[in-house]
This record gives C-alpha cells, sequence and structure tokens, in this order.
C-alpha cells in the first residue's frame, strides 16, 4: 500500500506529495483528489494510461465502400453523451444529434488527434471522470472505427421501423462489437458453474467487511448470502436493479472502464449496497432478502446513478491499488 | 383455507423451493400464491428469487419461505445450493411443453440428492388454461406422480386455479409430518429444529393424488 496510488494521482495534481502511511491522511489526500476532480482541476493518473499512443489513421482502416462515421463526428457524439446526463441540456441534445447525423456519412480528414484537445473543454462538474474516460473509450471507438445511430426524441419513442436497412446492419455489428468488447473482459462470468461471477461475489463481500464492518457483521449474523442477492447483479451487470432508461447511463460507464470493468464493477455495486447501508442493518433475514432483490429505485433518475458511481470511483481509488486492505 | 397473516407471528417456518425447466411459471405460481398477482410479461429469474406467506393449519400459523430457483440449465450449479434445509418442493412442469415434463424425472434426482429424502414433493402441471395446447395428459402425469410418491396438481397461476391448493397441500402435509414427529418425539426441544428424521413414508401419498385430483383439464 503506501502511497503509490496517491503519487500517480498526485503527480498530474501537482500537489505535495504525503508520505504518511497513516489510513486517515491518505484517506483525506484521495479526497482531496476527488474533490479537485469533482473541481474539474485535474484527471486522476489511472485513467489516461495504457492509451495507444500513435493512433491509427482512420482512413488507412476504413474500406472505401463501406460507410461509417469519421472520428469528429465520434468526437461530437462523446460531447453530446456528456451533456445528456445534463437533465437541462436534454432539448437541444435532440438538435445536435440531427446535426450530427447529417455529416456522419461524409468522411472526414479530421485526424482523430483532435480528440485529444477537447478533454480541457469537457470537464464539467463531476462528469469530468467520465469524459476523461469516454475520451479514452472515443480514442478506441475512432481507431476501430464503431458507429452509433441516433433517433430522435426520448428512447421510449424510439423504434426500429425509422431506421434504414443499412443503418440497421450498421447497428448490428457495432452492437456485436460492443458486446465482445465487454465479453472480454469476463469470459469466466458465463462458464459453467461462473466462476468469475463467484468471484466477484467473494470480492465484493470482503469489499464491503472493508468499507462498513457493521453492515457485513449483521449481514453475516442474519445468515445472508452476498450470493443470494449479488449475483444477479453481477450477472445482468446491475440493469435489472435500476430503471431501463438509466441503464444506458450506466452502460457508458462500462464501455469506458474497458478491461478493468469486472473489478470496477465490484465498486459499483458495494456503492449500490451501501446506498441503503442503515435500513438493511434493521432487516432481519427475510426482509434482507426480499429488499436487496426488489430495490426501491425505481424514482431514480441519473443523479442518484451517478452517486453511486463516484462513490464507486472514489473508493475504486482508495482501496483498488492496495490489495492488501482487502486481504480480510 | 390459507389467509393471509402477519409476518411475524407463526408457530411452523418451512422452506419450500420451486424448480423446473425454464418458462414453465414458477414465478408467476409464487407471485400468484404470495401476492396474489400475474404477469404476462414476468422476466427469467436468474440464481434465486424469495417471498414468504403465511397460511393456516388447524389452529397453527405456518409460514412459508418459498425459494424460487432459475430453470436454466446455465444457472443449475448456482441454484442446487438452494436445496439444503427445504421441506418441500413444488417441480413445475408445463402441461403444454413436452420436454418440460421430460425433464421432471431429472428435476427429481437432483432434488432428491440434494435434499432429505422425507423432503414433501408436489408435481405440479402449470399453465392448465390452455386448454387446446396440451401436450400433456392429466393421466400420464398423475401415473408418474403415483410411481415416484409424490403429490400432483395442475394448475393455472393466470387464472388463480388451484394454486392456492397446491401450496396448501404441500403445507400442510410437511405440517403433518413435523407434529407427528413432534409426538413421536415426545418433548424433547432439542430433536426438532434439527428436522433431520422428519418421516412422512406413511404411504398417504397417494390417496393425496387422489384427493388431489383436479381440474376440468
Amino acid at each position: 500500500m503506501r502511497n503509490s496510488s496517491n503519487n500517480r494521482a498526485e503527480d498530474r495534481n501537482k500537489e505535495v506529495s504525503s508520505s504518511s502511511p497513516a489510513t486517515d491522511s491518505r484517506f483525506h489526500q484521495t479526497l482531496r483528489n476527488v474533490q479537485g476532480l469533482l473541481k474539474g482541476r485535474s484527471f486522476p493518473g489511472k485513467i489516461l494510461i495504457t492509451q495507444r499512443s500513435d493512433p491509427l489513421d482512420p482512413s488507412t482502416l476504413h474500406s472505401p465502400n463501406i460507410d461509417r462515421r469519421s472520428p469528429e463526428s465520434d468526437r461530437d457524439q462523446s460531447e453530446q453523451q456528456d451533456r445528456s446526463t445534463e437533465k437541462d441540456e436534454l432539448q437541444n441534445r435532440s438538435s445536435t444529434n440531427a446535426s450530427s447525423s447529417v455529416n456522419n456519412t461524409k468522411p472526414s480528414s479530421t485526424s482523430s488527434q483532435s480528440t485529444s484537445k477537447e478533454i480541457p473543454k469537457s470537464n464539467v462538474g463531476a462528469r469530468a471522470t467520465d469524459s476523461a474516460r469516454l475520451m479514452k473509450f472515443t480514442k478506441e471507438l475512432s481507431g476501430s472505427s464503431v458507429i452509433l445511430e441516433y433517433l430522435e426524441g426520448s428512447i421510449d419513442t424510439w423504434s426500429m421501423a425509422d431506421l434504414s436497412r443499412e443503418k440497421i446492419l450498421n447497428v448490428e455489428a457495432d452492437s456485436y462489437w460492443c458486446l465482445s468488447k465487454l465479453l472480454d473482459g469476463m469470459q469466466d462470468h458465463y462458464t459453467f458453474a461462473q466462476p468469475g461471477i463467484q468471484r466477484l461475489v467473494f470480492k465484493l463481500k470482503e469489499l464491503v467487511r472493508r468499507i462498513d464492518e457493521p453492515v457485513l457483521k449483521h449481514i453475516e449474523e442474519q445468515g445472508l448470502e452476498f450470493l443470494q442477492f449479488a449475483f444477479r447483479w453481477f450477472n445482468c451487470l446491475l440493469i435489472r436493479e435500476i430503471p431501463f432508461s438509466l441503464v444506458s447511463r450506466l452502460w457508458d460507464t462500462y464501455l469506458a472502464e474497458g478491461d478493468a470493468l469486472a473489478d470496477f464493477l465490484v465498486y459499483i455495486s458495494a456503492s449500490f449496497l451501501l446506498t441503503w447501508s442503515e435500513k438493511i442493518r434493521k432487516l432481519d433475514f427475510q426482509e434482507m432478502v426480499m429488499f436487496l432483490q426488489h430495490l426501491p429505485t425505481h424514482n431514480w433518475t441519473v443523479v442518484e446513478l451517478e452517486m453511486v458511481l463516484s462513490q464507486a470511483y472514489m473508493w475504486h481509488t482508495m482501496f483498488n491499488n492496495s490489495p492488501s486492505h482487502l486481504a480480510g | 383455507m390459507g389467509s393471509y397473516r402477519a409476518d411475524e407471528d407463526y408457530d411452523y417456518l418451512f422452506k419450500v423451493v420451486l424448480i423446473g425447466d425454464s418458462g414453465v411459471g414458477k414465478s408467476n405460481l409464487l407471485s400468484r400464491f404470495t401476492k396474489n398477482e400475474f404477469s404476462q410479461q414476468s422476466k427469467s429469474t436468474i440464481g434465486v428469487e424469495f417471498a414468504t406467506r403465511s397460511i393456516q393449519v388447524d389452529d397453527k400459523v405456518v409460514k412459508a419461505q418459498i425459494w424460487d430457483t432459475a430453470g436454466q440449465e446455465r444457472y443449475r450449479a448456482i441454484t442446487s445450493a438452494y436445496y439444503r434445509g427445504a421441506v418441500g418442493a413444488l417441480l413445475v412442469y408445463d402441461v403444454t411443453r413436452n420436454v418440460t415434463f421430460e425433464n421432471v424425472d431429472r428435476w427429481l434426482k437432483e432434488l432428491r440428492g440434494h435434499t432429505d429424502s422425507n423432503i414433501v414433493v408436489m408435481l405440479v402441471g402449470n399453465k392448465a388454461d390452455l386448454r387446446h395446447l396440451r401436450a400433456i395428459s392429466t393421466d400420464k402425469a398423475k401415473a408418474f406422480a403415483e410411481k415416484e410418491h409424490t403429490f400432483f396438481m395442475e394448475t393455472s397461476a393466470l387464472e388463480a386455479l388451484n394454486v392456492e391448493n397446491a401450496f396448501t397441500e404441500v403445507l400442510t402435509s410437511i405440517y403433518h409430518v413435523v407434529s407427528k414427529k413432534a409426538l413421536d418425539i415426545g418433548d424433547d426441544p432439542l430433536a426438532l429444529p434439527k428436522g433431520q428424521t422428519i418421516n412422512i413414508g406413511n404411504k398417504d401419498d397417494v390417496s393425496a393424488v387422489k384427493n388431489s385430483g383436479c381440474c376440468s383439464g
């Protein structure tokens, strides 16, 4: 442990590095980093590493007769997705969508380098972490030439019938690409006996022990096994637990995490579970099973979901590079 | 028969599992029994789900803790862990789908491999409302149930047909086993909670099949 994880963030923050090993100061340092992040002043180190240094020129990748979206419009999309979670901007979202879909068929000579220039512009409040992740994702996308098609209006009114056959084929190919990219990092989640999920359930329990021991004690005393509720969480990547309209926001984070998703899922689930920490401590075994299998999220908006994700991110920063914290 | 009661006060708590192939209607049987609800677009169960309901048997309150398991093959390794401690099981098939009845044998083997041999089992042919689509005759299922010494009933979660009866029958039967056992072991308070030597092998099963033979089917 010590402060190796802090240092990376601090290097970027240009803040004075504290070498105290005490958990307290470590926590406060992390808190400061996160606060800095929330103000949009800095980006944590982890999300900017492992980046392809030399983005492939899209023109060499795209076969000329296949209609693919240019990196420039990918960038447009990342901006839109940043905005899309700001409620008050929902209105102009659809109009930007319209304009971007106009130029999405035109090849562009803009290099994908331009995406990195967007970083300073897109740090809007708590969205900064995700926009940085999104930037990473967008870069990956520009390399692999995935496109995202849009329809007007709310997702509830979308219909397959509004898309041309060609677009549907593109959507299908892109969906396949996204799914296989997502599954790359979690292949043994869906093999016999689902060992990957069992592993995450175990990790979740250890993480909860670390973060909120009273809750874990209560859960154990009542004889509730994490598998009894968290299996579905991991198996369905939490989409069963929140309103469908929020799923795309959640998946933004998933796709941005890439190969690190399986680990991050544990933190999201811990954050999700501990949203109801106080409530859970008052429930007995049966009440807990039923509560956890039907969590009161029907009225959730992006605000509640982003609280969960932010908290998850904070814990991830605190604990993930310090496995001894989680040794039980 | 059964009536809804407050959750807190009960004399007996019985764990019951719902098993059977994917899509036979286990979750809807459960929601019909515990909430009197039926959903046309229910999602497939992942892992296990859980609900409870208390009913009155004689002058006692019997609380059922019912575990609804996923029927899909891929979850088998996880869901079989939930058989432990079960004193009752509803093994459900779909009367319109032959394959779900063919698999009953496998489910029964798995159940018996994981539970006490005295577990009360009821074979349940669900979706009995789909009369024009029926693929499994009542007689065929009844014969199978008699051979395997299980109870048998045909139900419709959609029409709320026999759902109450099926659960109540199983719970009552467990209750009789347990209270008979309680008489056998006298006042030893430690013997009962272990629940290991419940004896239900008095062949009332067959008559139960006859009594409960059901619906128009």
